[in-house]
């Protein structure tokens, strides 16, 4: 169930008070709408997570950040041209499907690495999981067709050769990252035995969903009973 | 002998049943490059104002909107991508000329199926009582003759709880940008004017009528006497433009 726990001030703020430090609602929309021109622009090259979205569309993650403080929205759409809308709700109007809120550099990382828990990040969830799991695998798995961004800005043939070199630098850069990461990851769990694996963590957090929704089946039964 | 009642028109008196045809021919005038003179006059930033207006509209999917001197139909055109194939978006203006360049432009850009276009005037909406979840009117209320009666007339068809939105020109808030605003307004506006539409009268009459116009504590108090509750402004820009939000109690 989500919280209905007021969330901190969006950016842009009321003008009724006077004495408030205010940022014009100009500007705060001015960097919301250029956030949502870039993603969109670069969801245009990549199909498979604009599909992805679609199937989301309608659900809102609010993404709260407690430093610096402001609130923004993202919420997933399937009209044309726009994958993903972001905005500010000055007035707290809209429901949220999950609400995330820590310190912008945390919630940063956690978009970032590749962990399945929260915990120790400083960030902390409210509502479902699931769209925040989502949202975060959609990020890991973008595949933005830098070639046909290319081709379309400076022609095919110099489009194709540029995005083979890009393609042959990126792919060798990620191998180093992915071996280094994965020889770490097996000397702390295999040989220090200081973590658990991930999937058991992953299996863990899975009780912890099927029992969070028990509770709140059972919390509606024991509601009926009392009003019955 | 009985006085006639006068209004405002600009900076003239005319008759109160003079305006709505003075108003429309102004817009009949502009209504062809209306989207590029906004752009031109505002540097692009009133698509700013109008993305702001609509987050917070709070509207979401299955809402009913009516988007009041709606003129091109940039309200109406975002709304209909929020609302969705189970909401409803009512473009209206009083002018035809207005509204015509506005239903081409929203079929141009392919909103259509719940989109209807309508030719209303604010002071006497032809809508049943509480239909809309919300209501905007973006630079439509200073030209609207009697404000208090629009007022009361959109009260009455908002659903109990339904919102009110007045984007609308407003006083700036320092007096050095309201010296700066009132030189561009009276001397470069109607300049623009002159050169992109030939009709320099049109954006004189625009500049004046927003010195006219309520102030922001103005308006709210207007809104206020309508009957809506829990009214508010956000200044925009310094105050060249403010956004009234108000709610059917």
């Amino acid at each position: 169930m989500l919280s209905t726990k007021a969330l901190s001030p969006s950016i842009p703020m009321d003008d009724n008070a006077p004495n408030q430090s205010t940022l014009d609602p100009t500007l705060s929309t001015a960097a919301l709408a250029a956030l949502e021109s870039a993603i969109n622009a670069a969801l245009k090259y990549d199909p498979g997570t604009r599909s992805a979205l679609a199937k989301l569309a309608g659900q809102i993650l609010a993404v709260e950040s407690t430093q610096p403080p402001f609130t923004i929205y993202l919420q997933a759409t399937k009209t044309e041209n726009q994958s993903l809308r972001v905005f500010a709700d000055p007035d707290q109007q809209c429901s949220p499907t999950t609400h995330l809120s820590g310190p912008f550099l945390a919630i940063a990382a956690l978009a970032l690495k590749d962990s399945s828990t929260l915990a120790n990040s400083g960030v902390t969830v409210m509502g479902s999981t699931a769209l925040l799991s989502d949202m975060q695998t959609l990020l890991k798995q973008m595949d933005i067709d830098w070639e046909d961004a290319l081709n379309q800005l400076m022609g095919d043939l110099l489009g194709h050769s540029l995005a083979n070199r890009i393609r042959s630098l990126a792919g060798w850069a990620q191998h180093r990252i992915l071996s280094g990461q994965r020889l770490v990851s097996e000397y702390l769990t295999e040989e220090l035995k200081s973590l658990p694996a991930k999937p058991e963590l992953e299996s863990f957090y899975q009780e912890v969903d099927e029992l969070r929704m028990s509770v709140d089946r059972l919390e509606q039964r024991i509601a009926r009973i009392i009003k019955t | 002998m009985t006085e006639k009642k006068t209004t405002h028109f600009g900076y003239e008196e005319v008759a109160v049943d003079e305006k709505a045809g003075r108003v429309a021919d102004v817009f009949h005038s502009v209504a062809a490059k209306y989207d590029l003179m906004n752009d031109l006059m505002s540097a692009g930033v009133h698509r700013l104002w109008k993305r702001f207006t609509i987050e917070v509209s709070g509207v979401r999917a299955g809402d009913k909107v009516l988007d009041i001197a709606g003129g091109t139909g940039d309200l109406s055109f975002k709304f209909s991508r929020i609302v969705g194939e189970n909401g409803l978006v009512v473009l209206a203006d009083i002018n035809e000329s207005m509204l015509k360049v506005g239903r081409d432009r929203l079929l141009d850009r392919g909103a259509a199926g719940n989109v209807v276009v309508s030719q209303a005037d604010a002071q006497f909406l032809p809508y049943a009582d509480n239909t809309f979840d919300c209501i905007t009117i973006a630079f439509g209320l200073r030209n609207v003759t009697d404000k208090d009666l629009a007022l009361r007339s959109m009260l009455r068809v908002l659903k109990p709880g339904g919102r009110l939105l007045v984007l609308e020109f407003s006083k700036p808030k320092s007096s050095l940008l309201g010296k700066v605003y009132d030189t561009y307004s009276f001397k470069l506006l109607p300049f623009m004017g002159k050169v992109i539409t030939d009709d320099a009268d049109s954006y004189r009459y625009l500049a004046e009528s927003i010195r006219m116009h309520p102030d922001q504590q103005t308006l709210k108090n207007m809104m206020d006497e309508a009957g809506f509750g829990e009214t508010k402004f956000y200044n925009m820009t310094g105050g060249i433009v403010a956004l009234h939000k108000g709610i059917k109690p």
